[in-house]
């Protein structure tokens, strides 16, 4: 069963990246359960886990947020290619804290970037997932994570 | 014996041996000199009482030739110059012997003796200075008249030495071989004193190089065994130091520590700084006053071993990966003794880490078997029907929890709101499987419900104090699938018992038999769905929270039968929380209730029945009722009404505080109370079907509860609308 302690150094890695890359806080909404493929914004980074624990960690945005946080970045290119970097930093950066935290515990794969508008998102099949969202001014991102 | 001990012994001995040697060759050194000494003084003395031995005789002829030459008036000068000579070097040479302490004989005390005698006689020959000769033509030379005195004394001198000559040189040689035999013993003294010297040095030379021998084997074997011992501090797994009188760890210890505490400064390093960024500042205070105890000569060390608080220390460390991680070590302490009391103390840790997450992990996977084992034994008793119907109500309650989580929340009042419909459901869910004694189910929700009842209380909410929740929700959802999966074996299991008694049966049992059991499974299938099944549970419930809390008493449930299907969930959720408030608050121990009279065994009726167009639900006790004061002070307690608003109150308005939301005679919160949410529950439920709700009693003999609902026809067009 997933820990409190490994689901919070997930969602500090996410809040964490806000305030140093935007100066600007995020805070996390009213989590809650979902069964199957999780919905997902226009861009979603995943991270691959195996080892004590086994799934999937997604971060996905709507192109709306990203294009603030990017304004707030002092960043003048809004391109496909900038959002997908921009969401890739930062699960990278919860997979740099779930390192840090987990040490070799978890194996931690590189992130890998999903964006469209139906993209295939890995899933193991009858797992369920804890949504977080991540509020950060008016928008909202996610969370997700899918570990057993 | 330690290698120290030997080691210092070693020392010992070779100090020992030389000082020794120098000893000897001194000795032999002194004693030589001494002896060289006595041997130089006799051979001086034999020479001199050699030389002495030749003076007697030349005196004598000395004499001889100055009496012939003064007879013969011939020149005398030269003849007693040279007696002059030889009688002072005579008494000067004899003087020296016999001062010198070359000797102590009686042979040169009489040659002294002699002498003294002789040279009174001697000497006034020797000391003439006059003329012996007067010339004259008429006669010649002839004597002056001191020359014949001096005649006459050279003539009694000469006689002296005839007679005495002889002797003093027989003396002197007497003397002389003395000196020569106390020479030649010197001498045999001296060779036996050296060769003595020599072996005894050969010997302590002897003993000294086979005391280096044994030095340098000694030398290679603590070389070797320090070795031994590097590797294996080096090799061992466990982490060993000493500890000082001042808890400092000693020089050495094992490279384990290395690993276990990823730094390498520990020689001389404190117990207490060892630790202090790693343990909680109690737990060092604590292991602390634990090492100054090991310290004691009186504590007794099966003793200490069993009070040791760092048997199983919790520590959190850096990961190699700029976090941090948590790790279990195993101190354990042996006190090292030496001659003067405890030397050191040697610890010993272990990393045991691994074997303690196993533990955990086979405790929780007993404790999950024996959960299961015990849901398995609860659920054989709950009828299947019954079973599966709650496990759908619970999962669409968990899908409402989740709804209600799933709403957009930011600011603190978004949060706040969801929380008195979280517990509203939970609440529910709970009594249901407090009823079918599906107690895994029970505590999970209830363990939720507390968690509710802290956020509750919190000052200022966020999405971060509801992770522990949803975290807990995922846990009962994976809890209720588990339960689904064993109750659909549970059944298969029933299902398979019959159907192969129908095999066995088959040619025995006639056609009509067969369709009269299949009828009558219809018909409890049908009755599955009716009120009536609730009583068995209820039944079950009333046994349970009997037990929990120490009462007695029966329960009594009529009409149930009649309950319609669409009232049964309602019925159900109102008859538990009422039993469980009869329970906890009603039904009094059995000494309160012998000594008002009354039976020791309580008595809960509920009826069901229809009344007018619609039903009847009365609940009643014979418990020790409700006292409106005691509502009012509760209120007042927990701050639902404040002490003026309880001052003005009537029974009326006091009785109706216990459907308050938050509203909880019961100070502390257990499984089946102290929430405040069950009256509250069952009068919303009741209000929800356009029923209503009241109350009766009589403190000390009855509560009873009324509630009258609609016709089931209506109640559905009031859901509706």
């Amino acid at each position: 069963m997933l820990q409190e302690q490994e689901l919070k150094t997930f969602v500090e890695g996410t809040t964490n990246y806000f305030e140093v890359a935007a100066q600007q806080p995020a805070s996390i909404g009213s989590p809650y359960l979902t069964e199957g493929s999780p919905s997902v914004h226009d861009y979603t980074g995943v991270i691959n886990i195996s080892g004590k624990r086994e799934g999937f960690v997604y971060f996905t945005a709507p192109k709306a947020m990203l294009t603030v946080l990017l304004m707030k970045m002092q960043e003048n290119d809004f391109s496909h290619e900038t959002m997908r970097d921009l969401v890739g930093e930062v699960a990278n950066t919860i997979s740099g804290n779930a390192r840090r935290d987990f040490g070799r515990d978890f194996v931690i794969s590189v992130p890998s970037v999903l964006a469209g508008e139906r993209p295939e998102i890995p899933q193991k099949p009858g797992a369920r997932s804890f949504v977080i969202p991540i509020n950060w001014r008016s928008h909202s991102a996610k969370l997700i994570v899918s570990l057993t | 014996m330690n290698v120290a001990g030997a080691d210092r012994n070693r020392q010992l001995v070779t100090v020992g041996i030389g000082a020794m040697l120098t000893l000897v060759m001194g000795a032999v050194l002194i004693l030589g000199f001494r002896l060289a000494t006595q041997m130089r003084a006799s051979v001086t003395g034999l020479q001199t009482a050699s030389m002495l031995q030749t003076y007697p005789d030349a005196i004598s002829q000395q004499l001889n030739s100055l009496r012939d030459r003064l007879e013969a008036r011939a020149y005398a000068g030269q003849a007693l110059a040279d007696l002059k000579v030889t009688v002072k070097r005579f008494d000067e040479e004899l003087e020296q012997l016999g001062s010198g302490g070359y000797l102590q004989s009686a042979e040169l005390d009489q040659a002294l003796l002699l002498w003294h005698q002789y040279s009174p006689v001697v000497q006034p020959v020797v000391n003439f200075t006059g003329q012996a000769y007067v010339d004259s033509d008429d006669a010649g030379s002839a004597f002056s008249k001191e020359g014949r005195v001096h005649y006459a004394d050279v003539k009694r001198a000469q006689l002296f030495a005839t007679e005495n000559a002889r002797r003093l040189q027989q003396q002197l040689a007497t003397v002389a071989t003395t000196l020569q035999q106390s020479s030649s013993d010197g001498a045999a003294r001296l060779r036996t004193l050296l060769l003595s010297g020599v072996l005894a040095a050969l010997v302590l030379a002897g003993a000294a190089a086979y005391f280096q021998v044994t030095r340098a084997r000694h030398e290679r074997a603590a070389k070797e065994a320090q070795e031994q011992t590097r590797d294996i501090l080096k090799t061992v797994r466990e982490g060993f130091f000493l500890l000082d009188a001042d808890y400092n760890i000693g020089t050495v210890w094992s490279e384990a520590l290395t690993r276990m505490f990823s730094r390498q400064d520990f020689a001389g390093l404190g117990f207490e700084d060892l630790l202090k960024d790693l343990v909680p500042p109690n737990t060092l205070s604590t292991a602390m006053k634990y090492i100054k105890l090991l310290w004691g000569e009186r504590a007794h060390e099966n003793l200490m071993k069993s009070i040791n608080p760092l048997g199983q220390l919790e520590i959190t460390m850096d990961n190699g990966h700029g976090g941090k991680e948590t790790r279990y070590l195993q101190f354990d302490f042996h006190r090292v003794m030496g001659p003067k009391g405890i030397k050191h103390v040697l610890c010993a840790v272990g990393d045991i880490t691994s074997s303690v997450l196993l533990a955990k992990e086979l405790q929780e996977s007993q404790e999950s078997a024996n959960a299961q084992l015990d849901m398995m034994l609860g659920m054989m008793h709950v009828d299947p029907l019954q079973l599966n119907s709650f496990l759908d109500t619970t999962e669409t309650g968990l899908q409402l929890i989740n709804a209600i989580l799933k709403e957009p929340a930011r600011a603190d009042s978004e949060f706040r709101k969801k929380l008195n419909g979280l517990f509203r459901e939970l609440h529910s869910i709970k009594g249901e499987a407090s009823a079918l004694n599906l107690m895994s189910i029970a505590h999970r929700v209830h363990s939720l419900e507390d968690m509710v009842s802290d956020l509750k209380k919190k000052a200022e909410l966020s999405g971060n104090d509801f992770l522990p929740m949803v975290l807990k929700l995922d846990d009962l959802m994976a809890h209720l699938r588990g339960v689904r999966e064993m109750a659909s074996r549970l059944t298969a299991l029933k299902d398979t018992a019959p159907a192969a008694a129908a095999v066995t049966a088959a040619a025995t049992v006639a056609p009509a038999r067969a369709a009269k059991q299949a009828a009558a499974n219809e018909q409890r299938a049908q009755l599955g769905k009716s009120g009536d099944d609730l009583s068995p549970t209820l039944h079950s419930m009333a046994e349970r929270l009997a037990h929990d809390h120490h009462k007695r008493f029966r329960l009594t449930i009529n009409g149930f039968a009649d309950v319609p299907s669409s009232y049964v969930a309602t019925v159900k959720d109102c008859v538990i929380q009422m039993l469980r408030n009869s329970a906890v608050h009603g039904i009094e121990a059995r000494e309160t209730r012998k000594a008002h009279t009354k039976d020791d065994v309580g008595v809960v009726r509920v009826d069901f029945r229809k009344s007018g167009d619609g039903y009847e639900l009365v609940f009643e006790d014979d418990g020790a009722g409700i006292s409106p004061d005691a509502l009012k002070a509760a209120a007042v307690r927990k701050q639902i009404i404040t002490q003026e608003e309880a001052a003005g109150m009537d029974t009326r308005a006091a009785m109706a505080l216990i459907f308050r939301p938050g509203f909880s005679t019961q100070e502390e919160v257990s499984m089946d109370a102290g929430r405040g949410v069950g009256m509250d529950v069952v009068a919303r439920s009741v209000y929800a079907l356009g029923g209503k709700i009241g109350v009766s009693t009589n403190p000390g003999k009855f509560t009873r509860f009324k509630i009258v609902l609609p016709a089931a026809e209506a109640a559905s067009s009031t859901a509706v609308a």
